[in-house]
């Protein structure tokens, strides 16, 4: 579903953030990025979303070429791709539910389907107590499901989590890994950029290890260090 | 399309509710604007209406000899009332014209200065266009009847390049004080698009296409438009009447532009400048913020 070919990303300072990677990741796989920061994780993650582009190289979804892809048809690509950032990137001034549901309002979704969605995906995440309070009353761990919500909210075939439990405390790192393995239950790719070990070595799935740039190892059922 | 327009609606309002400050500096900003352009047109309005004024109490005298004829003058008429640019033909009998002559200056003893009426049977030509005076004035010359021809030709001909030159610098101030009105609104609605830049990339992150981004703030900038172009126009209805009032006392008969249609087309003209400004406006700061992230 997801092929990654032969991509090299140098940022205009010179520095080689990605060189040669190739990956393959198919319909409803369980993938851990894993590596030190500023390996290239989450450079690997933004290109699949179109957030940054390679340098060269390409990307194929569902053998659609994302280095071909027109300005216009970058929004629907992202929408069949729900992105948990590592910032949580919610908006301060509206509500949980706003939150969540600005997701579908981008996508032109009637106001009752709207109401029914969001109220579903908030009581998978556990904040329908919670819907109409603003972000900053919230703790980060409610701050990230909220982030969750927004992501699988329209339902979309592949997940991206960058680093999501990089702020939170041992708990509720592992309610939120068990929410993703969750979602990932319900037929969507999932694909975790993390460094946290303790996560990876438990929950066991595909890691991919990431160093420097380049993929250093792809292993089924791996742990965070060989 | 209603649910995503009231939806795009209602964004806008919350926008301008938000940044309450900063919507009231940008209306500011634009009445201030619309109103210094409301003024230059009102100017420019006032002085093509001046220069017509003038051109239309321009005309010609046509003196004819004495011995022309009355069926000569009836056929001459005629033949005046044909020619192009001309508005209006009256014959003026030498007896008439001397009569009038008399009863403006009854202080002048005339019967013991001349024993006969020395003035000439006369035509009076007003024509539609002053530009065209001197040829006609020439042509007028050279009928055989023709003793002479008074005519205002050398003021005509300052009249017209005058009014030529105002236009000229009237279209060139028009189009630059469209332009710096048009880089203000730009700039003004730029700070409300840069100040929610974090939302516009969320939105753009969660898969929002360029014109559901836009539209918001185009009705934002179009609420802006509208609401400085009502501004400026209430301030110059009531600013340029009160000037009517005073300068009319000071000087009557001064031909001021005070027609309703005029007016009301410079003060539509005000609005449709204030709303397509704020529109386009709006559109090229999103523009260039939004593209950066596709």
């Amino acid at each position: 579903m997801i092929r990654v070919k032969n991509v090299r990303k140098v940022y205009p300072n010179g520095f080689v953030a990605l060189d040669g990677v190739d990956l393959h990741i198919s319909r409803n796989e369980f993938v851990y990025l894993v590596g030190q920061s500023g390996a290239g994780k989450s450079t690997l993650l933004n290109m699949l979303y179109k957030a940054e582009t390679p340098t060269s190289g390409d990307i194929y979804i569902d053998n659609i070429s994302l280095s071909g892809l027109a300005p216009k048809q970058v929004p629907y690509l992202r929408r069949s791709i729900g992105v948990i950032f590592q910032d949580y990137k919610l908006l301060p001034r509206r509500t949980v539910y706003e939150n969540v549901a600005f997701a579908l309002r981008v996508m032109h979704f009637s106001r009752s389907r709207i109401r029914r969605q969001v109220t579903q995906v908030l009581e998978l995440v556990g904040l329908q107590q919670k819907m109409h309070n603003y972000p900053s009353e919230l703790s980060g761990g409610e701050q990230q499901r909220i982030c969750i919500a927004r992501a699988i909210v329209n339902n979309p075939p592949v997940l991206l989590a960058d680093e999501p439990t990089g702020s939170l405390d041992p708990d509720t790192s592992w309610e939120i890994m068990q929410l993703l393995s969750k979602i990932n239950a319900r037929q969507t790719t999932v694909i975790v950029a993390t460094h946290n070990k303790a996560i990876v070595d438990d929950i066991r799935k595909r890691v991919v290890a990431v160093e420097n740039g380049r993929i250093i190892r792809d292993e089924q059922l791996g742990l965070y260090n060989p | 399309m209603i649910r995503d327009f009231l939806f795009f609606t209602s964004e806008a309002l919350i926008s301008i509710r938000r940044s309450g400050i900063m919507m009231i500096i940008s209306i500011a900003t634009i009445t201030v604007s619309l109103i210094v352009f409301g003024i230059f047109l009102l100017i420019s309005a006032n002085i093509s209406n001046l220069t017509n004024y003038f051109s239309s109490k321009l005309e010609i005298r046509v003196y004819l000899k004495d011995s022309t004829k009355q069926d000569e003058i009836d056929a001459l008429k005629l033949r005046f009332e044909a020619m192009p640019a001309v508005r209006k033909v009256e014959f003026i009998e030498k007896a008439a014209a001397w009569a009038e002559f008399k009863k403006n200056y009854p202080k002048i003893e005339l019967n013991t200065l001349v024993s006969d009426n020395p003035l000439p049977n006369a035509f009076r030509i007003v024509l539609s266009d002053s530009a065209k005076i001197t040829s006609i004035a020439t042509h007028l010359k050279g009928f055989e009847a023709v003793e002479d021809v008074g005519d205002m030709g050398a003021i005509a001909d300052r009249i017209t390049a005058f009014s030529r030159y105002t236009r000229i610098a009237g279209i060139i101030l028009v189009s630059l004080l469209t332009f710096a009105t048009l880089l203000i609104i730009v700039n003004t609605i730029r700070l409300t698009v840069i100040a929610r830049q974090d939302e516009i990339t969320i939105m753009q992150l969660v898969g929002a296409t360029i014109s559901f981004i836009r539209w918001p703030f185009i009705i934002e900038g179009l609420l802006i438009g509208i609401l400085g172009g009502v501004f400026a126009i209430i301030f110059l209805v009531f600013g340029y009447s009160f000037f009517v009032m005073r300068f009319q006392e000071n000087i009557p008969f001064f031909p001021l532009v005070y027609d309703h249609l005029t007016l009301n087309l410079i003060y539509l003209g005000i609005l449709l400048v204030g709303t397509s400004l704020g529109v386009f406006g709006a559109y090229l700061s999103v523009s260039r913020t939004v593209k950066n992230n596709y």
